[in-house]
């Protein structure tokens, strides 16, 4: 009888939460994926591979960390695994054009959707933690954050957000703003 | 919108990118969670089976045979793919756990898969190739002792010394492997 007043309670918990961390952060998981993941398909097995060890860990949340910190953690180890394994199987993954954002009429949305996929391609390319830091920063994430989920020192990740913007001004500057 | 800097106008442009949305009730998490634990179950045995089968075409080559000697390879044979599974075993559950991801710091995360990468590579020699070396040896000894002549003995050197060459090449592509691995473990210390 206890058992089975216990179980409930724990599931529905771990339920609740992961509800909660779906609704508000899903839009920055199939973001990650993306930055992860080229090939859609591929892409989608991962998202779901990132929903069902958050449903999973949360069974085991113990509040010690916000919940995006902890969010953060699981999603982009399993994305780290997922690159270990891809890297292992068939080397780095190439976008393809089907992935490229979709055209549009507009010169400014045609020019951000270049950018987009500009920026997507240099990202794809970084190595697991650069590209760990460049996604936290570019999700708003400010460096303590990004420093609490990484594990990485603030020292570095100050100096690794520092190059970042100058690579962005960079390449973003020099390329495809022809308008201005 | 133009006058912004690119690195805040990256966030924005990174921020309102169109994404699709996989909306995953917990149901239908809990379903594909049991799915995925089948799937894994399911790749286990497929991997076991075709160990067993190895095994029983072994055997069965030890009850046709009537030389000791071939009968002490293939035997030999057995021990080592029975040892070779036991690690696949032993070292597939430690992969598994770590592919559910732990919520620890990334880094942290990242050095333990690097780690684990680095152990299986680096000692590939101690459990993928040498337990099948007494088996190999006890058969090229068993195949050459059938016919003494000359050219046959030639060409089982050259036929088992082609196995040798691939053992050691597989041996050496993982421990160029173990030691690129360890550079990236090493280039972690530098970020803490």
């Amino acid at each position: 009888m206890s058992k089975a007043g216990t179980l409930p309670a724990v599931k529905s918990r771990q339920d609740e939460l992961y509800d909660e961390a779906a609704a508000s952060f899903g839009p920055a998981i199939e973001r990650l994926a993306h930055a992860y993941e080229a090939d859609r398909d591929i892409r989608r097995d991962l998202v779901q591979e990132i929903h069902i060890a958050l449903w999973r860990s949360f069974a085991a949340f113990d509040g010690r960390c916000s919940l995006r910190t902890w969010l953060y953690r699981i999603a982009h180890n399993v994305a780290i695994s997922h690159v270990i394994k891809q890297r292992r199987s068939k080397g780095p993954g190439l976008i393809g054009l089907d992935d490229l954002p979709e055209a549009s009429s507009s010169h400014e949305a045609a020019d951000r959707n270049q950018d987009l996929a500009r920026l997507m391609d240099f990202i794809q390319r970084l190595k697991p933690l650069d590209r760990q830091v460049i996604l936290l920063y570019l999700e708003g994430t400010d460096a303590a954050s990004i420093g609490e989920i990484t594990g990485l020192s603030a020292r570095y990740v100050s100096t690794k957000v520092y190059r970042i913007k100058e690579v962005l001004a960079r390449r973003f500057n020099a390329g495809g703003r022809n308008e201005e | 919108m133009k006058n912004e800097s690119p690195p805040n106008r990256m966030q924005e442009i990174w921020q309102c990118q169109p994404v699709e949305d996989t909306k995953m009730s917990v149901e239908e998490i809990r379903k594909r969670a049991t799915k995925f634990g089948k799937k894994i179950f399911w790749r286990n045995v497929r991997e076991y089976v075709a160990g067993t089968i190895a095994i029983v075409l072994l055997a069965f080559s030890i009850a046709r045979s009537h030389n000791v000697l071939d009968r002490s390879a293939f035997a030999l044979l057995i021990a080592g793919m029975v040892y070779m599974m036991y690690q696949l075993h032993r070292r597939g559950a430690a992969q598994s756990v770590s592919a559910s991801a732990a919520p620890g710091p990334s880094l942290e995360f990242y050095r333990g898969e690097l780690k684990r990468q680095r152990d299986l590579t680096s000692t590939v020699w101690s459990w993928y190739l040498a337990p099948f070396v007494p088996g190999l040896v006890a058969s090229a000894v068993g195949s050459a002792a059938h016919n003494l002549h000359p050219w046959h003995i030639a060409v089982v050197t050259f036929w088992y010394g082609l196995i040798a060459a691939f053992f050691v090449l597989v041996w050496r592509w993982n421990a160029r492997a173990a030691r690129c691995l360890q550079r990236m473990i090493d280039d972690l210390g530098t970020m803490e």
